[in-house]
């Protein structure tokens, strides 16, 4: 069980960590498509690069934030003694 | 009733138990495929390759049943996190977006990947942002969730009365569509399939409620797996000799964007609020594969993504899932298996298409080169490509797909036997059945607990509630599929109405209900009822033609007007009381007690005090 004291900086950690995992992804998700057509003009694997990125590379970048989030939160949890005793 | 560790240890035989479903999946196909081989009756094969999986789901959720409140409305808490991830990837796909998705990557291209960007982006939010939370409250539905988090009542019947109305569309979209899949298996009158599949669902949920779900679904998680990736791994090795259709194809792309435009296709402009995914029924090629914003102007697919995230985030019936994994821990990471699964599927959709691309681009070159390919009559004798088969010329203009066709008919181009068109079939079934699984549970659950019950914090004895959601689950399955067959509307864009619906009403204040102590149930139920209220009007308004802001993403106009409301009236008049305040401490902590079991130990207490 956390300390009472624990708890502001546990909170504030968790929420600069979820600030860093949200951010960039969301950048992503709002520029990746508004370059889609430029780069379409560039190959990567026979796929137009554009397409290749908003397809499969925004795949692989959802799966790391959340896998690094997962990670990350995790190390949180224990550094504060907020983990679960299970 | 008891809440201890051991409750809630995972069953180690799992693996084992779902091996041997994949391969009885496997050997139902293996048969078929000898048996047609050996020219045995056609219309025999069908019927088993859709009864014989229906009884084995079934079976599963009959012998999982139970009478234990913890077992049938949160599944014991003790689902792993790659069997959640799994469940909660293949109930937000459903059938819609596996047999429309490959339609609508089949005729707008990159266009569609607004549907992918958009789920994934919307785990990765829930990821985040929710699902540890919402597990270490662990309420059992949404609306509860709400009321206890903010002790209203008003809220949690209003929000109650609210996410019915998304979860029924969904229910009746997937029900829709599977009968529609299910026709080309079985021959029989569309309404009896629906009714048919709407009975599978309740009796393969009744007997456990959301146990039954859980273990019936991972079954059926797993065979539309099967079928999708076994088929298209076929074709990809047939076509480019390499087992990834996801990565594989892009040669073929290359093929395309050369070919597609000397064909005749063009690239065509749209104004930026366009949103024209491919509606129901048979239509024509009009753009090049991967020339983006033709179909989906660039506005509508930044808003899309923003519609389809928020409501698959906080969707009602996706959300509760997490509540029965084992941990908070194992929350977070069930979905990052969500955004594995449902990313891996929604690629191989779109290599689906694009195969499918290639082959339509071959027939539409081919009378020049020889005779028009034979799989052509095959698919149009199935009905899943339409041609005018006495034309000389047959370019773009002249060959038309079925959007829920596309899938299917992959198959049917590769001239595999049909064993493999009825794998897929059986698959599309498997997610119209997990999806329309998870909306009945979820909803009926809402309803029983929420609704019938929700003028008492005080739970009713635990046979009691149990009966109630029974009931309701026969209830609610019959009023999906009466919905499925007094309006028939493309499911698509039910889903999308949906999402976007639950999006405008639930996401801000299920958001701020966790970042923002200050938020008050007065504002919550502001914040609710508007964002409904107005994203409700805006889809209606816009279907009548009054606003320019197409209908299956205009109900999130609804989202900035909830936040206002529920952040400004918060800020008018606080009264957050002690006992909110130490909720809100306690869920953004993993560690101890899970609250909603807490709450209801001292409301039984309190019970137990007065008589």
């Amino acid at each position: 069980m956390i300390e009472r004291k624990e708890r502001k900086p546990y909170w504030r950690h968790t929420k600069w960590q979820v600030l860093a995992s949200l951010i960039p992804f969301l950048a992503i998700v709002m520029v990746l498509p508004l370059y889609a057509d430029q780069l379409n003009a560039n190959r990567f694997l026979g796929f137009p690069l554009g397409y290749f990125l908003a397809a499969h590379g925004f795949f692989v970048i959802a799966v790391v934030t959340v896998a690094s989030y997962v990670n990350r939160q995790n190390a949180i949890d224990h550094w504060h003694g907020a983990h679960e005793d299970v | 009733m008891t809440f201890g560790a051991r409750a809630r240890v995972v069953n180690p035989r799992l693996g084992t138990y779902f091996s041997i479903f994949a391969a009885l999946f496997t050997v139902l196909f293996l048969l078929v495929l000898i048996f047609e081989q050996l020219s045995f009756s056609e219309a025999m094969l069908q019927l088993g390759f859709f009864v014989g999986p229906i009884l084995i789901y079934a079976g599963i959720g009959l012998s999982v049943g139970s009478n234990d409140t913890l077992n049938y409305f949160a599944a014991g808490r003790r689902v792993p996190a790659a069997y959640t991830g799994l469940l909660l990837a293949a109930s937000a796909m459903g059938a819609t977006l596996l047999v429309a998705g490959t339609g609508a990557f089949f005729f707008s291209g990159f266009d569609a990947l607004v549907l992918m960007m958009g789920t994934l982006t919307g785990f990765v939010v829930m990821a985040i942002t929710l699902a540890p939370f919402y597990r270490k409250f662990g309420a059992f539905t949404v609306p509860s969730y709400l009321g206890r988090r903010f002790e209203s009542r008003a809220l949690r019947i209003a929000s109650a009365v609210v996410v019915a109305v998304p979860m029924l569309l969904v229910l009746a979209a997937e029900l829709h569509m599977g009968a529609g899949v299910t026709g080309r298996l079985i021959a029989s009158n569309p309404d009896l399939i629906v009714c048919v599949l709407a009975l599978s669902v309740a009796i393969t949920t009744a007997a456990g409620g959301k146990r039954s779900f859980t273990w019936a679904g991972v079954a059926q998680s797993i065979a539309l797996f099967l079928a999708l990736l076994g088929v298209a791994t076929t074709v990809s090795v047939i076509v480019t000799n390499l087992p990834i259709p996801q990565l594989a194809n892009g040669p073929i792309v290359r093929g395309l964007v050369r070919n597609e435009i000397h064909e005749g296709l063009q690239f065509i402009g749209t104004w930026p609020l366009a949103f024209e995914l491919p509606g129901d029924g048979f239509a024509v090629l009009s753009k090049p594969y991967t020339q983006p914003f033709g179909a989906v102007g660039i506005l509508a697919f930044g808003m899309g993504i923003f519609a389809i995230a928020a409501g698959i985030s906080t969707a009602p019936w996706l959300l509760p899932r997490v509540a029965a994994t084992p941990s908070v821990y194992e929350a977070r990471k069930s979905l990052g298996w969500a955004t594995v699964f449902s990313g891996l599927a929604l690629l191989t959709v779109s290599a689906v298409a694009i195969f499918m691309r290639d082959f339509a681009l071959d027939a539409v070159m081919s009378e020049r080169l020889g005779p028009l390919p034979k799989w052509l009559y095959d698919a149009a004798a199935a009905h899943l490509v339409s041609f005018d088969q006495t034309a000389t010329r047959l370019g773009f203009a002249g060959l038309q797909f079925d959007r829920d066709g596309v899938l299917f008919a992959l198959p049917v181009a590769t001239e595999l036997p049909r064993a493999f068109f009825y794998l897929l079939l059986a698959g599309a079934i498997a997610a119209a059945l997990v999806a329309a699984g998870a909306t009945t549970v979820s909803l009926a659950a809402v309803l029983a607990e929420d609704v019938v019950q929700g003028m008492s914090w005080e739970p009713s004895r635990p046979e009691t509630r149990v009966w109630i959601m029974r009931v309701f689950i026969g209830i609610v399955a019959l009023c999906g599929a009466m919905v499925a067959i007094i309006a028939p509307t493309d499911p698509l864009r039910l889903v999308l109405w949906a999402l976007s619906l639950t999006g405008a009403s639930l996401f801000p204040v299920m958001i701020l209900s966790v970042w923002w102590k200050r938020l008050t149930s007065t504002a919550a139920i502001a914040g609710v009822i508007s964002g409904f209220g107005v994203g409700a009007l805006a889809i209606l308004i816009s279907e009548v033609g009054a606003i320019s802001v197409p209908s299956p993403i205009a109900g999130i106009l609804g989202l900035p007007v909830s936040f206002a409301l529920a952040i400004g009236l918060s800020l008018m008049r606080t009264e957050t009381t002690r006992h909110t305040l130490e909720i809100v401490r306690d869920i953004r902590v993993p560690g101890g007690e899970i609250v909603y079991d807490r709450e209801m130990q001292r409301l039984q207490l309190r019970k137990h005090g007065r008589t």
